[in-house]
This record gives C-alpha cells, sequence and structure tokens, in this order.
C-alpha cells in the first residue's frame, strides 16, 4: 500500500445471485484476521434475482464507505457487463479482475429477438474489454466457469476470482490470510474444490498481470 | 456471516454491518422485546434478531403485521416493565406516527428504542423522504449515527436516555448507515433471563386526551429542556478542533464524507459532528458558531440543520455566512458522496480538488453507452410472471385493455409498472391501491382493479378493502399471495405459518376472510399453471361487485429454499430446438432473466444455472417448445 492516506479500494460488480455479498465477506475476513481495518458500502434492498449489484470494500485507514469516483484501486466483476457498468469508479490504471461470462439481460434479448434482420447482436467480452482497456491496461479477463469446471465444482467462481485478486502485488492482504478466509467461509463439503479453484485463480492472475 | 460475531461473548473487534451492530446494541443493553416489520435498510435488523431469537431464548420477537403495530407492541412491552425495540423503513415511520405522537405525550417506563432509516436516492423506497422531522414534531428524542460503531454505542445509549426521561427514543439511520460494515469493538453481553411482570407492581397511566393531554403537553415541554441538558454533555455530538474561521456543521454519513473530502483537501476545519437532532444542543452550537465567519452545513434531503442553526446565529452570531442548500451549493436531491462534498469544500475554501471527477464520470459515460440496461426484474421461477401474463391474455380475450384503470401496490409485484406489463396507473403506499380504487370507482367509467401482495394485504390494505365491499363497489382485487414477505428477503407474515425464528403460528385462512367481509366473488388460481388462469381471472373482471383473485404460489427464493432443506431437487428445463418455431413470445411477453435467444438460429436458450423450472415459459409458449430436462427421452 503505497498510497498517501494508506487505503486500499475495491470495486466489486456483479448481477443479484452471484454470490458477490459472500465474496465480500470472505475479502472481509482475511482483512480483520491480517489485522487491517474495513469498511464497506453495500447494496443491499431489494431481494430480487438477476439485478446489477456492487460493494464499495475499503480496507486499510478507511474512512467512508463509498469509493470516490476514479479512486478504485482494483474492480472485481464477477459479470463482465457489470464491470463496465461501475467503470467510473476504477483509478486510471487500476487493476480489473473480471469473468468473461455475460449474462443478458431481457431488454437486450428483447432487442436480439426483435430484430428480423438479425444484425442486432449481444454485446461481446470483446467489446467490454476494449471500452476498459481505455481508462487501464490492466485487465484480468478470466473464464472463471471454466476454470472452476477444472477445480472441480462449478460453483467455485468466486475463488478462481479471489485467487486472482490475491496475484496482484498491490493488494494489501497476503494471499494465504485470503486462503484461509475463503475456505473458512465455503460449506464444508466443497473445501477441497473451492482451494483449487483459488489457486488456479492465483496461477492465471499472476500470468496475466506479469507478476 | 457476521451472525456470529452478534452472539460472541467477548469484548473483542468485529467487521459488522451497522444494522447488526444496533442488534448487539440492543442486546447488551439486555432488550426483552422487539417487533418489526420489514423494509430497506433495516431488514437486516429483523432478520438477525430472527436468527439469534432460538439462540438467547430470552427476548420475546414479533414480526409485526405492520410498523404502527410493531411499534405499540414495543410501547405495549415498555410500559410494562420490558426494554424493548422497533424499527422500520422512513415510510414505515409514517403508519407508526399516529401512535407514536401520543407515546411521545404518555411517555414510557423501560427503555424503548425504534429506529426509522430514511432511503436518499429512494434506491428501494418511493420517495426521498426525511425522518428527521419526527422527533421535533413529536417531541421525541432523536439521535443519528454515521458508523457501524456508532450505531452499537448509540444504541445502548439511547436505551438509559429512554430509561432516564421515561420517554421513547428515535434513532435515525440512512442506507449509507445501516448497509455500512465497519469495524466495532463489542461491548459486555449480559443477558438476564426474561421474566414477565406483574401490572400492579408497574402500572402507570398511559393515556392522553383533552385536559391529560394539555396537563402532559406541559410536563412534555420540560422533558425536552432536561432532554436538551443531557444532550450539550454528550460525547455525541463532537467539535473535532481545526483553525480558521471557517467550520462544518454536519451528521450522519455525510460527516464521513466531510472527513475523507478534508482529508483529500488538506484542509484543517473545525467540524460539529452532531449526534442529537432533537433536542439540539444549542449552547454547544452556539459556542462553536461564536467565533466563526462562515459555517459550511453538509446534510442530505432537507436542509433540516441549516434552517435551525440559521435560528441559533441569529442570537448568536448574526453575521455568520451560512453555506449549504439555500445559498445554491448543495441540493436537496439524491444521496451525497466525497466528490459532492469536496467540491463544495474547495470551492469555499479555493482549493484544488484531489481529481477531476467530472472528467472521470464524463468520460465513463461515454465508455458505457455500449451498455444494455439491466432493470429490476422477476427472479426466474417468480409466479408473479405468469399472474401478470395471464391477466393480460384476460384483458385482450375481453378487449378491455383500454377500459381498465389499475391500482398498483408495494411489494415486488410493484414491478407490474415496467415492460412487458405496464400496469400501474398509480401506485402510492402500502395498501393504497384500495382507498384510491374507491375514489376511482366513484369518478370513472373504467373497470378498477386494484393489486396487492399477501403481506401489504394484511398490513395496510384491510381497511379499503372494507370500506368498498361496505359501498358495494365494484372492483377487482388481485391478491398476490407467495406466502411471505417476498422483496424484502423472504420474512414471515400473518400469511405464514410460522413467525419470526421458524416458530409455529396460525396463518389467517384468507378465502374465509373475504368470504366473511362479503366480498361478491372469490376465485383461486395457481401462476404456474398459467393457461388455466386466463378463465378465471375473465370471470372475477366480469362479476359485479367486490370480486377477489386470488394467485397462490410460494416465492421462488423461499420456495426453493424450502426444496433445498427437504433434500429435493431443483429440476431446470431446456428448450426443445426441434419444436421450437422461433415466435419468441417467451422473450416478447415474459422477460425471464433465464431466457436468452441464440444468434445462429434465433431459438431461445434456456440457461440451466439460472432457470427455476417453473416452465411458466412453457405454458406461455404456443408450441410448448420449453420441458424439463428430466422428461429427455
Amino acid at each position: 500500500m503505497k498510497k498517501p492516506n494508506g487505503t486500499f479500494n475495491i470495486m466489486f460488480a456483479g448481477v443479484g445471485g452471484q454470490g458477490l455479498m459472500l465474496l465480500s465477506s470472505i475479502l472481509g475476513k482475511a482483512a480483520v484476521d491480517t489485522g487491517l481495518k474495513v469498511m464497506t458500502g453495500e447494496q443491499h434492498g431489494l431481494s430480487q434475482r438477476q439485478g446489477s449489484i456492487y460493494v464499495h470494500f475499503r480496507v486499510g485507514n478507511p474512512i467512508s464507505p463509498l469509493i470516490p469516483y476514479g479512486k478504485a484501486d482494483m474492480m472485481i466483476a464477477m459479470e463482465a457487463t457489470e464491470a463496465l457498468r461501475y467503470i467510473e469508479y476504477l483509478k486510471e490504471d487500476g487493476v480489473v479482475i473480471m469473468s468473461n461470462r455475460i449474462m443478458p439481460s431481457v431488454n437486450e434479448t428483447e432487442q436480439v429477438a426483435l430484430d428480423k434482420e438479425k444484425q442486432t447482436k449481444y454485446l461481446t467480452v470483446e467489446e467490454i474489454e476494449k471500452q476498459i482497456r481505455k481508462v487501464t491496461k490492466n485487465v484480468i479477463l478470466l473464464d472463471s466457469l471454466e476454470l472452476a469446471i477444472q477445480a472441480g465444482n462449478a460453483r467455485t467462481e468466486n475463488s478462481v476470482l479471489i485467487g486472482a485478486t490475491a496475484a496482484c502485488k498491490d493488494f494489501p492482504i497476503p494471499a494465504e490470510e485470503v486462503r484461509k478466509a475463503v475456505l473458512a467461509l465455503v460449506p464444508p463439503k466443497t473445501v477441497k474444490a473451492n482451494s483449487k479453484a483459488f489457486d488456479l485463480g492465483r496461477e492465471a492472475g499472476s500470468t496475466c498481470l506479469g507478476t | 456471516m457476521t451472525v456470529e460475531d452478534v452472539m460472541r461473548n467477548d469484548k473483542g473487534p468485529a467487521l459488522m454491518l451497522a444494522n447488526e451492530a444496533v442488534v448487539r446494541g440492543a442486546l447488551e443493553a439486555d432488550v426483552k422485546v422487539v417487533a418489526f416489520y420489514p423494509g430497506s435498510p433495516t431488514s437486516e435488523i429483523l432478520d438477525t434478531f430472527g436468527e439469534l431469537k432460538d439462540h438467547f431464548g430470552n427476548y420475546k420477537m414479533h414480526i409485526s403485521s405492520n410498523e404502527k403495530v410493531a411499534l405499540e407492541t414495543a410501547a405495549g412491552a415498555s410500559m410494562a416493565g420490558q426494554r424493548s425495540f422497533a424499527s422500520m423503513k422512513s415510510v414505515g415511520m409514517n403508519v407508526a406516527s399516529d401512535s407514536m405522537f401520543s407515546i411521545g405525550y404518555t411517555g414510557l417506563n423501560a427503555g424503548c428504542v425504534c429506529l426509522i432509516a430514511d432511503d436518499p436516492h429512494a434506491h428501494s423506497s418511493q420517495s426521498e423522504e426525511d425522518g428527521r422531522f419526527y422527533g421535533e414534531a413529536a417531541y421525541v428524542p432523536m439521535l443519528e449515527p454515521s458508523t457501524a460503531q456508532e450505531a452499537l454505542d448509540m444504541t445502548k445509549w439511547a436505551f438509559e436516555v429512554s430509561e432516564k426521561h421515561k420517554t421513547l427514543v428515535i434513532i435515525r439511520t440512512t442506507t449509507r448507515v445501516n448497509h455500512q460494515r465497519g469495524m466495532v469493538t463489542l461491548g459486555e453481553l449480559n443477558r438476564t433471563p426474561f421474566k414477565k411482570n406483574k401490572w400492579k407492581d408497574i402500572k402507570g397511566p398511559y393515556y392522553t386526551v383533552g385536559s391529560v393531554a394539555r396537563a402532559l403537553k406541559a410536563k412534555l415541554l420540560e422533558k425536552k429542556e432536561a432532554l436538551r441538558k443531557d444532550f450539550e454533555k454528550t460525547k455525541f455530538n463532537k467539535v473535532v478542533p481545526g483553525s480558521g474561521n471557517v467550520g462544518i456543521l454536519t451528521a450522519g454519513v455525510c460527516s464521513l464524507y466531510v472527513a475523507e473530502a478534508k482529508q483529500n483537501l488538506g484542509l484543517d476545519l473545525p467540524v460539529f459532528k452532531l449526534g442529537t437532532l432533537f433536542p439540539l444542543p444549542e449552547k454547544k452550537l452556539s459556542e462553536f458558531i461564536k467565533s466563526l465567519s462562515t459555517l459550511i452545513v453538509v446534510e442530505e434531503l432537507t436542509p433540516y440543520l441549516e434552517t435551525r442553526i440559521a435560528a441559533i446565529a441569529h442570537t448568536a452570531n448574526p453575521s455568520l455566512n451560512i453555506i449549504g442548500k439555500r445559498s445554491g451549493h448543495f441540493s436537496e436531491m439524491l444521496e451525497y458522496n466525497v466528490p459532492i462534498v469536496e467540491k463544495v469544500l474547495a470551492k469555499v475554501m479555493d482549493k484544488k480538488i484531489s481529481l477531476d471527477y467530472d472528467a472521470v464520470l464524463k468520460k465513463a459515460e461515454k465508455l458505457k453507452k455500449i451498455l444494455p440496461e439491466r432493470p429490476p426484474i422477476f427472479c426466474p421461477g417468480c409466479p408473479h410472471r405468469g399472474t401478470l401474463w395471464a391477466f393480460r391474455q384476460a384483458l385482450q380475450q375481453l378487449r378491455i385493455r383500454d377500459k381498465i384503470v389499475f391500482n398498483n401496490d408495494i411489494g415486488c409485484y410493484s414491478m407490474a409498472f415496467l415492460p412487458p406489463n405496464e400496469f400501474s396507473d398509480s401506485m402510492l403506499a402500502m395498501g393504497a391501491s384500495l382507498g384510491v380504487s374507491a375514489g376511482m370507482e366513484l369518478a370513472l367509467e373504467d373497470k378498477v382493479i386494484a393489486m396487492v401482495g399477501d403481506s401489504t394485504l394484511y398490513h395496510a390494505a384491510l381497511p379499503g378493502i372494507v370500506n368498498l365491499i361496505h359501498h358495494h363497489s365494484n372492483v377487482t382485487l388481485f391478491v398476490m399471495d407467495n406466502s411471505v414477505t417476498a422483496m424484502t428477503g423472504q420474512q414471515f407474515n400473518p400469511n405464514s405459518p410460522f413467525e419470526a425464528g421458524g416458530t409455529p403460528a396460525r396463518k389467517i385462512n384468507m378465502e374465509k376472510m373475504f368470504e366473511a367481509l362479503g366480498a361478491d366473488k372469490v376465485v383461486l388460481v395457481d401462476p404456474y399453471e398459467t393457461r388455466d388462469c386466463v378463465g378465471p381471472m375473465k370471470e372475477a373482471i366480469q362479476s359485479d361487485g367486490f370480486s377477489v383473485i386470488i394467485s397462490r404460489r410460494d416465492c421462488a427464493l423461499y420456495g426453493d429454499r424450502e426444496k433445498k432443506k427437504r433434500g429435493e431437487k431443483i429440476v431446470p428445463s431446456e428448450n426443445v430446438k426441434d419444436t421450437c418455431r422461433a415466435i419468441h413470445s417467451c422473450i416478447r411477453e415474459f422477460y425471464c432473466p433465464a431466457i436468452t435467444i441464440d444468434e445462429s438460429d434465433s431459438k431461445m436458450v434456456i440457461h440451466q444455472d439460472l432457470c427455476d423450472g417453473c416452465l411458466e415459459c412453457r405454458q406461455v409458449c404456443p408450441v410448448d417448445s420449453p420441458r424439463h430436462m428430466e422428461v429427455k427421452q
């Protein structure tokens, strides 16, 4: 943490039902167990699934719950379009760790269906990445589902993303503390798969960033 | 996750949601009776108390039928000598306020605290209501925390204030406090066993009317001054020292934005961080502003503090220059953040802003142009989707889509105002669809239709229903019965066979109730048998008098959780491409987030990890193309 006020800001983004709150809890536990202070601004409320959701996660010496625009050191997106939806929070050349997964909204599906000429296509990960790269070159695009399946459980995508996060050199929480928190908070039956998923994510993360 | 922290016996540090810290504070204060109606951003308070009920076993809990009942339950318990707590969202206090004003007069006995949460930005509310006026209007002391730690400490302190002054104490929060997770140092947890009292040992009069009210009012004014004296001394009204003759007055989450903006700008302004919104510590405030030339007031919503400090400055410092909403520097709109506060401080203090936030926003706006919207939507498997589809068919078959007026109400089904349904000629407040329908039925030639959920039905719709039946009104009511209060997190309500913590409770018999009230027609439909709903709906809409369509099916989120508990599998569906003729009814008329389209052949695809297997889409499909996965060969 080379920041003047010693606070590292992470913006979590995703779609309701993806387990964003668990992801934030895991990093929260890891930070507290390391002796770091945490403050978050979370979005609860309408409990419906498939809406856009976020968590502002601040670790170090946080003062307020919301990350100011352009001051997130990192963004972790469980769904690709949601990474772009909150791009105003990312600082220039901040790190983006995003899943290549896209969950199209019904509005987009309707537009594709209504186009009899078949010219309207779904937004692609490539198009999204191109936009994000106009803010930062540090983009880690993960095939999180594929890596989760490799780890032996399709539902370990969160651990893949968290593993990649822990691989980043500026990330303030030691990787082993993060792993411990992951394993403490996931369902006991899935500990092995989550541990593997964490390692695969960590590997992928360090390859992407060349650390 | 952090429920474990709420029940810890040690006094160590913990990372907690402020809503959980409130629960911890109340538990440390040995609260004995708690009552709630859920509502964002307060629902986690109720949920946490519910989850811990059996663990502690030494407090009683009700999920009440509405906020007024919840506050009265807490008040009744306090009168009976038990410390009590209630919480509700901003608009919930509107419902509870009738009793709250009288409680202000009568006073109470054991510590009684009520939390109300405003929602600047209307994230999940019908208005950006400013609940701060309630304290002053009802002569009830009001506190405002800014962090999770303060939420814990103030809740605990509120019980002492309440008991000392024999008054209800309100804690006012905003969404960004309730849903803020932060570091908390736990206090001692000394829970005592629950023991019922005898009325004769503690009884006191708690009534107010006429001459009694006038006598109580005089005492109330004395109470207000006694409270003010205490609030002059409390640590929660804090002056952060600084240099220069420009100062800041702020409270709640805004005080955090102020602290961060000051740090970003390298400013050393003195700050008055207010913790008691009513009564105000007027002496301490006078002292603070006396030597200032300029005061910047940072608060969301109305200029509540600004107008009050202006009145105080009138005698304490008449030449004080006040920067706030009335000077045009701050808006009464939406919620604040660091950039908003930093920009004003930079302008007033002639400093360079730490980052050109406007440029960041402008660039992001441009980059985001390619993004499709992701508006709120019914979950996969939601019964409302089927009910509303069938209703549209009924209207189409009767050819009356342009001859009805539709009064919507508060719940998940509020989303009927969005495409593809767009049913919402009005939508005001819990249960309001019935009252509005009464007026419209008098004034319009059209068929009047209202819609409520089961929780709203028992919350505030019943008086409106009785009124319509009594007046022989011609209205059709939809009851979207999904067995729980779905939107706020699937809490139990009088329509559930359980109460808080999963304890068995009595489920109100809805059909019998409507029958006893004298409804002219009651039909029951199952939205998963979507096509079969159309006929009975048409019948009910066409019948004379007050007709009711009960559409009954568990909330999918709740139902799936129960299924998993029973060890049942959720079997997703698939689209059989050989049958599918790309008619797209499932897309254009149904809007299920588990449904997308295959760009190569334009046929529908069901995402198995999102699909709930409800097969409502099969009902909507003219060629029955979707089917359960297990049906495969």
